[in-house]
């Protein structure tokens, strides 16, 4: 299955006021695969997201969606296999309600009234937010707010899941259901996120991004238990991986890497 | 300072009320939206000296504000912003209409004849408009528009103006909120920092509105709106605009209130 895959070649990306954000990335994301990208803040995330949906074009390099090329001209099919959830889901939301907010996508597919509506439900429900449905998002607190741009995107059943800090604000309760949430999603995911415990979970590579570069693309488990690489870039050991604070017994998940 | 950030929520309140089910809200957008256009056309046919014959034009409007559960406070609040305005425009006119008649043994201006009845049309007309919006919704209205054909370009300029406000206001709530609290015991904003509050809500904004707009597109729109409301045109809303119309061009034609008047006088000789 090739058509799932998405590769990035030799992306840069300059913002107009000269701000180098995005510096010759390259890497490939296989079909199936949950990739992590982690990094300090400003390190280019959001930018390198941004990119692969085509919402900014690259100066040079390019990416490429199964077999198909992210330009101007094939965009519209690009974004039906691609969902994103941005950073800020104040962005994402701009419909009166909740429901409609979440069947927006799937009317703009010309979808049968009676699918958007199964569709939208199925997405609240997911998300555990079927309650909101009748308000209007810019009441919600953060964290339902997330749900509901999480919601929005879900119900367009994408290929490929591309979320900005998804478990940014949300409470611990449904942190852990977009967790699972994620896990039973089955198709391809990129993911960035300082969550370096859900990445954990959920992600089986991770790429670690600095200044715009990829310094390391590896399995995660080694990768997150790399402290001297974390520490470079910003960032540092997840708690699940990091020895009890209390009695200082190294994690059992760490003997056997190290063994 | 706080009623600007309290006024983003009534700034939403015509959304609010778009979402209510009533009678008056299940009346097929485009039904709403023409007897609108009639309305308002017919409205402001008007001529300059008509006053009594605007009067039954009321009816319309007040019977919307109730069958359709419409608050009328927030929405008179509205019209106020809008008359000053009209105030400007039609102000002179009791200074160069020279013209004059009696009023109860005074001698006024036929000016203030004209400066009233534009005042009256332009309250007429406004709140209308206003409740075609707190009925029907912005989107429902860019629907009908797209069934009357007008141009795609035109609808998303209107409905992105629309929701531009929305972002402009949140925006300047956001700014207003960061300023005060780090300039406790302030009134207002002081001079010094008028530019650049102004310049960074403008530069932010645009941003805002530039990321919603990829928001939008992310998800697949394309300029059309779809509302998910059925689009068939019940024999019922047929009625309503068929029933208005024909009062709007009988009130027109024939002045009510005069000829009530003269039938009552009438019956009482
Ligand atoms: N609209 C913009 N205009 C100019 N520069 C920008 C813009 N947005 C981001 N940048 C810059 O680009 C760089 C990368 O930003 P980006 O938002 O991709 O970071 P990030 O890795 O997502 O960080 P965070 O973890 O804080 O979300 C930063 O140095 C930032 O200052
Ligand atoms: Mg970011």
């Amino acid at each position: 299955m090739s058509h799932h895959k998405l590769e990035a070649k030799e992306l840069h990306f300059t913002y107009p006021d000269g701000n180098k954000a995005v510096n010759g990335i390259s890497f490939m994301v296989s079909h199936g695969e949950a990739v992590g990208i982690i990094g300090a803040n400003g390190a280019g995330k959001s930018t390198l997201l941004m990119l692969l949906m085509g919402v900014i074009f690259p100066q040079k390099g390019e990416v490429i969606v199964g077999d198909v090329h992210v330009t101007k001209k094939t965009l519209s099919m690009i974004r039906q296999r691609l969902g994103m959830v941005f950073q800020d889901p104040d962005d994402q939301l701009f419909m009166t309600t909740v429901y409609d907010d979440v069947a927006f996508g799937p009317r703009n597919y010309k979808l049968e009234e009676k699918e958007v509506e199964e569709r939208v439900l199925k997405a609240l429900e997911l998300v555990g937010i079927l309650h909101l449905k009748d308000r209007s998002p810019y009441k919600l607190s953060g964290g339902e707010k997330r749900a509901a741009a999480i919601a929005s995107v879900l119900s367009m059943q994408p290929d490929v899941l591309i979320m900005d800090e998804p478990t940014a604000a949300l409470d611990p309760k449904s942190r852990r259901r977009v967790i699972q949430l994620l896990k039973s999603f089955k198709h391809t995911k990129i993911i960035t996120s300082h969550d370096l415990d859900m990445i954990l979970e959920i992600c089986e590579r991770i790429l670690v991004i600095k200044e715009g570069e990829i310094v390391a693309d590896g399995e995660t488990r080694e990768i997150l238990s790399n402290a001297e690489l974390l520490d470079s870039c910003g960032l540092e050991m997840p708690f699940s991986l990091q020895d009890c604070p209390l009695c200082g017994s190294q994690k059992q998940s760490l003997k056997k890497l190290n063994s | 300072m706080s009623g600007m950030i309290n006024s983003l929520y009534n700034l939403r309140l015509l959304d609010d009320l778009a979402k209510k089910g009533t009678s008056i809200h299940r009346v097929h957008p485009l039904i709403k939206l023409l007897t609108t256009v009639v309305y308002l056309t017919v409205v402001v046919s008007f001529g300059r000296y008509q006053i009594s014959g605007l009067m039954p034009f009321l009816f319309y409007p007040v019977l919307i504000f109730a069958l359709g559960e419409v608050p009328v406070l927030p929405i008179l609040k509205r019209i106020i912003i809008v008359e000053p305005l009209i105030i400007g425009i039609g102000i002179l006119n009791p200074i160069f209409d020279h013209q004059t008649f009696m009023f109860g043994g005074f001698t006024v201006s036929m000016g203030w004849v004209t400066f009233l009845s534009i005042m009256i049309k332009c309250a007429l007309t406004v709140t209308v408009a206003l409740l075609l919006v707190a009925t029907t919704g912005m989107d429902g209205l860019a629907a009908a528009m797209r069934m009357l054909k007008i141009p795609k370009a035109f609808v998303l300029q209107l409905v992105l103006t629309y929701r531009y406000i929305a972002v402009l206001l949140e925006e300047a709530a956001r700014t207003l909120r960061a300023y005060s609290l780090r300039a406790p015991g302030q009134r207002g904003i002081h001079r010094s920092a008028w530019g650049t509050l102004a310049g960074q809500l403008l530069l932010r904004t645009f941003d805002r509105a530039e990321r919603v707009y990829q928001g939008m597109c992310l998800k697949g729109f394309t300029g059309e709106y779809y509302t998910g409301k059925s689009n068939r045109i019940r024999i019922i809303d047929l009625f309503f605009l068929a029933g208005w119309i024909s009062f709007f061009v009988i009130a027109r034609i024939y002045n009510i209130p005069m000829l009530l008047g003269s039938l009552l006088t009438g019956v009482l000789n």
